[in-house]
């Protein structure tokens, strides 16, 4: 049983996290603005979106992984391996 | 009124079209020499492969009785259908002559054509906090990565007897009560064929396994995952409730570092134990997936490694409801 509420902490983490970027991405990217008035500063504005959104959700990739790992090298290790 | 009995009807027909199938393509399946070795019992039992088909024909009976009792939605069913059954073509090929790693995902993202050519979705998803997003140009490229990672995560979560079933029942009966809850009655009494024919194939598929899905089963179950959350604007929903499976798929790719064919690896994430127990493998290159997850805090049975991946699909539903609880009152 313990192990499955270790598990689904990680999962509540990674759902709490994904969810806090939601926000960011919708409270705060999406506000980023460059103008609009030319094709130039529509295209800046976009890719600049895109940008700080992807990189967002990369970190969040790169969290949710390490604490996986974190997870499997402490567990495996408490129990007589090592990962 | 009516709506519920056509969901009733859809489920019972699927139910029991699921269920009565799967023992004779079983039998056909074992008197073909088509079987696989349950490679997670110390017994080394050959087990009928394939018999995915069987979910595949109680889903297309199901839509075939959703048509006729719904006239109004056969648009809906034969894009449901027609991806289930594209996906479940790809899955025989690969079943019958394993495909590569790259061209199996390249191959399900093919399912979504009929999606896309009956122009069953809405390019405006919800997404949390901000509400409908207008997506015109980029929704229709997502719906074959939307329909491949699907898809695949299913086909990666199928590794022990009953898991891909059981989780995947859990995850339609989570998608049949938001998508009752929205409305959406139509996608509702198809995911309560895809609920059905998940619980009757587990019957069969539930440890110890008398049945394999193969590819052909989980490709197929993936991608009506996917056409399920597009064709009933549940994409945010679905995201959260496969997240065990995501979890699974994506750790497993990032070990191994990109994509492999499963035979391609030749590190096994789980070893069996004499007493028929299952570890988590302590080797380096092992690949990182749930199950090695579930069992690095100590050896389990193979019954609860499924019972465990089950408990955690359940809270990523709960999840997955609350997420939709925040769509509809957090604005």
């Amino acid at each position: 049983m313990k192990r499955i509420l270790l598990l689904a902490a990680i999962e509540v983490f990674v759902w709490f996290i994904l969810l806090l970027i939601t926000f960011v991405i919708s409270k705060e990217v999406i506000e980023i603005s460059f103008g609009i008035g030319t094709l130039l500063e529509r295209v800046a504005t976009q890719t600049v979106r895109l940008l700080v959104s992807a990189t967002l959700i990369l970190g969040w990739l790169l969290a949710w992984k390490k604490v996986a790992d974190l997870y499997l090298s402490r567990m495996l290790r408490r129990h007589g391996t090592s990962a | 009124m009516n709506s519920a009995i056509n969901l009733g009807i859809t489920f019972t027909v699927t139910f029991v079209a699921t269920f009565a199938t799967t023992p004779i393509v079983a039998n056909a399946m074992r008197s073909r020499g088509i079987t696989g070795v349950d490679v997670h019992k110390t017994s080394k039992t050959k087990v009928p492969e394939m018999c995915g088909l069987a979910i595949i024909i109680g889903l297309a009976i199901g839509a075939i009785v959703y048509c006729l009792t719904m006239t109004l939605a056969v648009r809906e069913a034969a894009a449901f259908i027609g991806t289930v059954l594209i996906a479940g073509a790809i899955g025989i090929m690969d079943d019958v002559h394993p495909l590569g790693a790259r061209t199996k995902p390249l191959l399900t993202a093919l399912a979504c054509v009929p999606i896309l050519v009956l122009g069953t979705y809405v390019p405006y998803p919800t997404i949390p906090f901000y509400g409908t997003i207008r997506l015109t140009i980029v929704y229709p490229i997502l719906i074959p990565i939307a329909i491949a990672v699907t898809s695949n995560s299913i086909n990666m979560m199928d590794v022990m007897n009953g898991s891909m079933p059981g989780t995947v029942a859990i995850i339609a009966f989570t998608m049949l009560g938001v998508l009752l809850w929205s409305s959406e009655l139509r996608t509702a009494t198809l995911a309560s064929g895809l609920l059905a024919a998940m619980l009757a194939f587990f019957y069969f598929n539930r440890f110890p396994a008398r049945v394999f899905g193969g590819d052909t089963g989980s490709l197929s179950v993936g991608a009506a995952l996917g056409a399920l959350a597009i064709l009933g604007r549940i994409e945010a929903v679905t995201v959260v409730a496969l997240i065990p499976h995501i979890m699974n798929s994506f750790y497993g790719l990032s070990s191994v570092r990109g994509l492999r064919e499963r035979r391609e690896i030749l590190q096994r994430p789980t070893e069996l134990l004499d007493d028929g127990l299952l570890r988590a493998s302590s080797r380096k290159g092992a690949p990182v997936t749930l199950a090695r997850l579930i069992l690095a805090a100590g050896p389990l049975g193979e019954k609860d490694v499924v019972r465990a991946m089950m408990m955690l699909t359940a809270v990523s539903s709960l999840l997955a409801v609350f997420t939709y609880w925040i769509m509809v009152y957090v604005k």
